[in-house]
This record gives structure tokens, sequence and C-alpha cells, in this order.
């Protein structure tokens, strides 16, 4: 019966917030948001590359003068220009409009600059210009190299891959550190999303009074895990509606969005890190959880709940405050602390983790103290939910229902 | 409540029971027992811990001392329990429909969606609520909230039914409806702990009630006993003639066609009646009657409340 009811409540508490409107609202905010500006990225994209495309081969009139002796008179011929004896007399020309431009290439182009002369045509076909003596200039110094292999290295699109070694074995370098970091990311838009629902979860039967129906139809304890397992459905919602247009953008537009390459089959999977990252990502949760559901049990109302969530959060974030540190000396007092203390301990493990500083037997305190405090929240919940929410209008003072609880 | 009760305990036990808040004693030692099936009335003043004892008897609060058992053991939240307790604080989940918060409650107290819903749309007809089903709670009147909290409560055929102030915020249409629904319960084998302030209502569906007061029972047992220990018999008179003074009655009330007289001690109605007839009272009705829970309730209380108004 029991686990019939844990399912009641988690489908009721997960339903009735994705079945309103105004979760969607929120949930899609910033995925639209995403999207529009992908959108506006992917046409704008679309439009300059067409057009320098067309600029590329653009065909107008122009001449040139060149004492790099790089442009060769084929390859500007292909484009439509013709030598100028005079750089005068061809911006002469440009200025009455007899041609349309005249470029006058430097002996060293590497350190001198291009001069462009041209007709107005708007700022946009401009470019043209800039487009067409540059590209001659290119196909003239891939002439000269005379091979397309040095060509391309000249350009610096060469693939260079490297292998470090750690203890006599391959280490993976950055690519085995990205993939634990995603643990704290995903703790990160956990707490910062679910963080108010948590603090919440428990003030809504306050605050209607159906404390009292609950207390007297079920286990408190179901109550409150049925609510944090449907605050987890509903994060992961959020995250999927949030990460989708991202996925798909990347997958589908990353040249048109001009979004980085990344192989992700270059991520490197540790097995420890990986464990201990999922490890510490679910004793954190679980750790906030309890403590902001607790919080939620022991005060009246939603607006006295938010002067306790503040601090939560700084926690949270200080860890990034000594991230140097945690980088460079892992053992500084400082980050010792940070690791052990129980609401800064997650982040900062985590990080920790994922730059290889962190020893299994520092993983195994750090997790167990997370696990084990995270129950003793979890319960203090349930119990403050049980003998302390009746108290509807007032703030409970933990004391004052321990004491009555150890004296029965 | 359907496991083994320990021997010879009624389904309700209070025994001792003290509640202290802080430095004040709210309930200074009380005991009183309800037996399965009967429908029993918790009585007492504004203010006197009948709320407090009820909630000490579910677990809601601890107590400070005493024994409170419900089925012979300390009352556990159990999951899909047969209780059924509306509280004096009423409250459901004010932004969900109708109909969704009752299904829950339903599935909570061990009913399939399909029964909880089944039961739901036959209650809501019953109550004529059956067009808000899919209407939120907040967009209900307070009465119609009541009709909807009441339904919870007795959904799935509760065999213990704990009503705090059930009548509060009914007109008296709504009352009667209430009233009635609570009858079948009890036909239904259920029982009933009422607290209420509707005495005729105690008179007519309680077994036998209780009295707090001062944090203790000053009153345990029937009504029939209740009303003997406090008030006895009353005469209701219709007559014609002067009503004359007599060692053998005092007249609680007369108007000159009609009036209400209290036996002294000892004395027989019928002494009464020989006594009208002697002194040439035309007696057109002679009823002994016993006195009202409501007219015991004042005299017990009445003091009580005029030093509070104090």
């Amino acid at each position: 019966m029991a686990q019939h009811n844990l399912g009641t409540v988690v489908g009721f508490e997960f339903l009735r917030v994705v079945t309103k409107k105004r979760f969607w609202f929120a949930a899609l905010a910033v995925p639209i948001a995403l999207a529009a500006v992908f959108a506006l990225v992917f046409i704008s994209n679309s439009s300059t590359d067409q057009t320098a495309k067309a600029q590329k081969n653009a065909q107008f009139t122009f001449t040139y003068t060149d004492e790099s002796g790089l442009v060769t008179t084929a390859v500007a011929a292909t484009f439509g220009g013709t030598s100028a004896a005079d750089g005068d007399q061809a911006v002469a020309d440009v200025k009455n409009g007899t041609v349309d431009a005249y470029f006058a290439y430097p002996a060293d182009p590497a350190t001198q600059p291009v001069r462009v002369y041209g007709v107005d045509r708007g700022i946009f076909e401009n470019g043209k210009y800039d487009a067409v003596a540059r590209q001659i200039l290119v196909a003239g110094a891939q002439q000269t190299i005379g091979s397309p292999a040095l060509s391309a290295m000249a350009q610096g699109d060469v693939k260079i891959t490297s292998e470090t070694y750690k203890d006599g074995q391959v280490s993976g370098g950055l690519d085995t550190v990205i993939p634990p970091l995603l643990f704290l990311l995903i703790f990160y838009i956990s707490i910062v999303m679910l963080g108010n629902q948590m603090l919440n979860s428990t003030l809504e039967e306050k605050e209607n009074r159906v404390t009292e129906m609950i207390l007297t139809t079920m286990n408190p304890t179901t109550l409150i895990v049925g609510k944090v397992i449907s605050l987890f459905m509903v994060g992961a919602v959020q995250m999927i509606t949030f990460a989708l247009p991202v996925v798909i953008g990347y997958i589908f537009f990353r040249s048109n969005l001009n979004l980085p390459d990344v192989d992700l089959s270059h991520l490197v999977l540790e097995p420890q890190a990986m464990v201990v990252g999922f490890l510490l990502l679910l004793g954190g949760f679980l750790l906030f959880t309890g403590t902001l559901v607790a919080i939620g049990a022991m005060v009246p109302t939603v607006k006295e709940a938010g002067t306790y969530f503040a601090p939560l959060m700084i926690m949270i974030f200080v860890p990034f405050y000594v991230v140097s540190v945690i980088v460079s000396d892992p053992h500084a007092v400082i980050v010792q602390v940070f690791t052990y203390f129980p609401y800064t301990a997650s982040v900062t493990a985590m990080l920790r983790n994922g730059l290889g500083s962190l020893t299994l037997a520092e993983s195994g305190i750090v997790i167990v103290e997370l696990f084990g405090l995270g129950f003793v929240a979890l319960r203090l919940a349930v119990y403050l939910f049980r003998y302390g929410s009746i108290e509807y209008s007032k703030k409970l003072a933990l004391r004052s229902v321990l004491r009555r609880k150890s004296r029965a | 409540m359907d496991e083994s009760t320990a021997v010879g305990e009624p389904l309700v036990h209070i025994r001792n029971f003290r509640m202290d808040f802080g430095s004040q004693t709210v309930i200074r030692d009380l005991s009183f027992d309800v037996h399965a099936g009967e429908t029993f009335g918790f009585l007492g003043s504004n203010g006197s811990g009948k709320t407090t004892t009820l909630r000490a008897l579910l677990g809601i609060y601890q107590p400070t001392a005493g024994v409170l058992h419900i089925g012979g053991k300390v009352f556990e939240p159990r999951d899909g329990a047969r209780l059924g307790y509306l509280p004096e604080e009423r409250g459901l989940y004010k932004r969900e429909p109708v109909l969704d918060v009752m299904v829950y409650f339903g599935r909570l107290k061990g009913l399939s969606r399909d029964a909880a819903a089944a039961w739901s749309r036959t209650y809501l007809e019953r109550v004529s609520l059956a067009d808000k089903a899919t209407t939120r709670l907040d967009k209900l009147s307070g009465g119609q909230q009541q009709k909807i909290q009441l339904g919870v409560t007795i959904m799935n055929d509760p065999e213990l039914l704990i009503l705090d102030e059930p009548t509060q915020g009914f007109d008296p249409v709504n009352r009667r409806l209430l009233m009635d629904i609570i009858d079948e319960q009890k036909r239904a084998g259920a029982t009933v702990i009422m607290v209420t302030h509707q005495m005729d209502e105690v008179e007519r569906l309680c077994d036998r009630v209780v009295l707090l007061k001062d944090g203790t029972a000053e009153a345990y047992g029937t009504v029939e006993d209740v009303q003997d220990k406090y008030g006895g018999t009353v005469v209701r008179l219709l007559y014609a003639g002067p009503l004359p003074t007599s060692d053998l009655f005092d007249v609680i009330s007369a108007d000159g066609s009609s009036a209400e007289l209290a036996p002294r001690a000892g004395t027989d109605e019928t002494e009464i009646l020989r006594e009208l007839l002697g002194h040439g009272v035309a007696v057109r009705s002679f009823t002994p009657a016993r006195t009202s829970l409501e007219e015991i309730f004042l005299r017990v209380y009445g003091n009580q409340n005029e030093l509070v108004g104090v």
C-alpha cells in the first residue's frame, strides 16, 4: 500500500505541475528565446554566407598595381581585372566612375595593408572589393607555393593530437576533465531550477490547511519522498525542454550557427571519476533537497521561506570564488574546509573530482557525509512536517518541537 | 483499524491524557472510551481542548502524558487506513480541480483510480455539485468547499469517522444534508466521534457523550445519563387559572397558559399533578420530559463563559 501511495503522490505532484500552463510558459521561455536567437543567427549567417560567396565571384571592372609580385595577370583577369600603370590615375578613374575599383598591392602584404579604392555601392555590397582583392592575393600566394598541402599548412589548417602521461599511463587531459564536470553542471541547473519548488513543496499543505487531512491519511515519509521524486522528474522535464533546442541546433544546424565542432568521441569516461561524480551529484541533491524541504516545513509562508533560500544558494556558488586555489593547490586549508563543509562539499568535491585532485579516500568521506546528512535532513523534514506543520500561522521553534517529541 | 484490537479495549481508548503547551495546561486529566459502532459526542466550550484531544489521538500532537489508543494502539498514519477525519481547520489543494483532488485522496485511501472517480462523481451528484467536477476548488463557495471536504472524509467507507465541528459553515439546508450523510455512515456501521455545538443533533444522533471542562471530563455517559445527572426531568404544562407556589417544584418559566416546572429533589411528577389539581388549576396537558442538552450546556458552561466574557 505504501508503494501504491508513493506512486499516487508522485503522479499527483508531477502532473499537477506539468499540466499547468505557467509551468510550460516558464519552461519554454528560455528554449523559445534560444530558438529565436538561433533562427536569427541562422538567417543572418545564411544571408551573409550567400552574399560573401556572391561577392567573391562578383564580376566588376577593376585595375590593380602589384609591388609584391604575387598577383598574376591570369588570376586577376579571371575576376575581370587589368593592370594599371599609374596608381594615382587608377584612383582618379575610380573617382570618376571609369572603373569600379582599384587595388594597390604593397611590396609586403604580410606587414603592409592592401589598399582598396572603389565606387560606393552601399555598405554591404562594398565588401565585395575586399573579398576579391583578398582572393586574388590568396590565389597568387598558393600558385607561388605550388602545393595545396603546403598552402593548407601555411593557413594553419592542420590537425594535432597530443598524448600526455600520468604515472606512466596515458592521461586524457582535457578530454577526461569534461565528462565528470558535467555532473556539476547538472547539479547547478537542478538546484537553481528546483530550489524554490523544494522550499515550497510542503508549504502548500500548510497554506491550504490540508496538513491534518494528509497526516491522518498517509505516512508523511511517503509524502515527502513522493514530493522529492516528483521534483526530480519535473527537473528532468525542464532540463530536456532546455537542452532540446541546443541539441537540435548543434546536430542539424551546427555549421549555419557557427557552433564549434566538438568531437565528442575524444572524450574519455574514466569509470572512477564518473561514478564518484554521479554519487556526489546524488548526495548533494539529497542534502539540499532535504534541507530545503525541512525549512519549508518550519516556516508558515512562501515569503518567509525565501529568506532562507539565498544563503543556501550562496553556499553552492562560494567555491567558485576560490576556484583558482582549487585548481592549483587542492591541499590548501580553504579548499579542505570547502571540501568537507556539507553545503560547499558537493560543488568543491565535484570540481576536484573533475580536475583529478580528489583522492578515493576523500571521495568516500564526502560521499558518505553527503548521503548521511542528506538522509538526516530528509528525516528531519518528515519529522518537522509531521509534528510541526500543524502550526499553520507561525514559524516553528525547532527546539520546542524536538523537546515535545522527547518528552512523549 | 482492521488489525486486532487489544483484548477488551474499546475502539478508542483515552486514559489520563494530559497536554501542556509550554507552561499552559490545556488538558489536565481526561479519560473516556468510544465503543465500536456508537456515535459519540465530544462536547465542550470553545477552547476547552476538544480539538487538541483529537489531534493527540490522531498522532498530530505528542501528548504530555497518558494513553491515547485507536484500535488498541497509538494511531499511526498508515497508508489506506479506513479513517475519516474532518478537521476543524479545513482545507484541500485549492488550485486543483475538484475531481482531481477527490480522486487523489480516494487513491490514498486505497481505492483504485476508477473506483475513486466513480465514487466522487456519485457524491458530487448527491450534493448538487456535479457540474463543478472540473472546477478549481478555490472557485467554489465556502459551503461548496465544505461539501467537498466532507466527501473526501467519508470516502472508502471509514470505520472510524472523526468530525470536528462538521456543521461549521453550512446553512440549515446543507446542515440537514450533512447530518443525513453522517446518519448514513452510522447506520452503515461506522463509529462516529463528533465535536459539535448543535445540541439538538447530539440528542438526535449520539449514543454517548463526554463534556469537557477545565481539562477533564465534567460528564460522561449516555445522553440520558448526562440529562439525569444535570437536569433530571422537567414538567411541560398547558393550563388555565393561577399557578400556585409549592414546595414540590420550581417554576422555570410560565406565561399564563404554559409553564415549565422543575420537580424538587425526591418529588414525583404525580405529586405535582395532584398538587396542581388540588389548587384548582385547569390542566390541559401535563408532560414530564428530560432537560435538553442545550440547557445543560448552558448550566455547565454558563458561568465559565460569563467569566471569559468579563
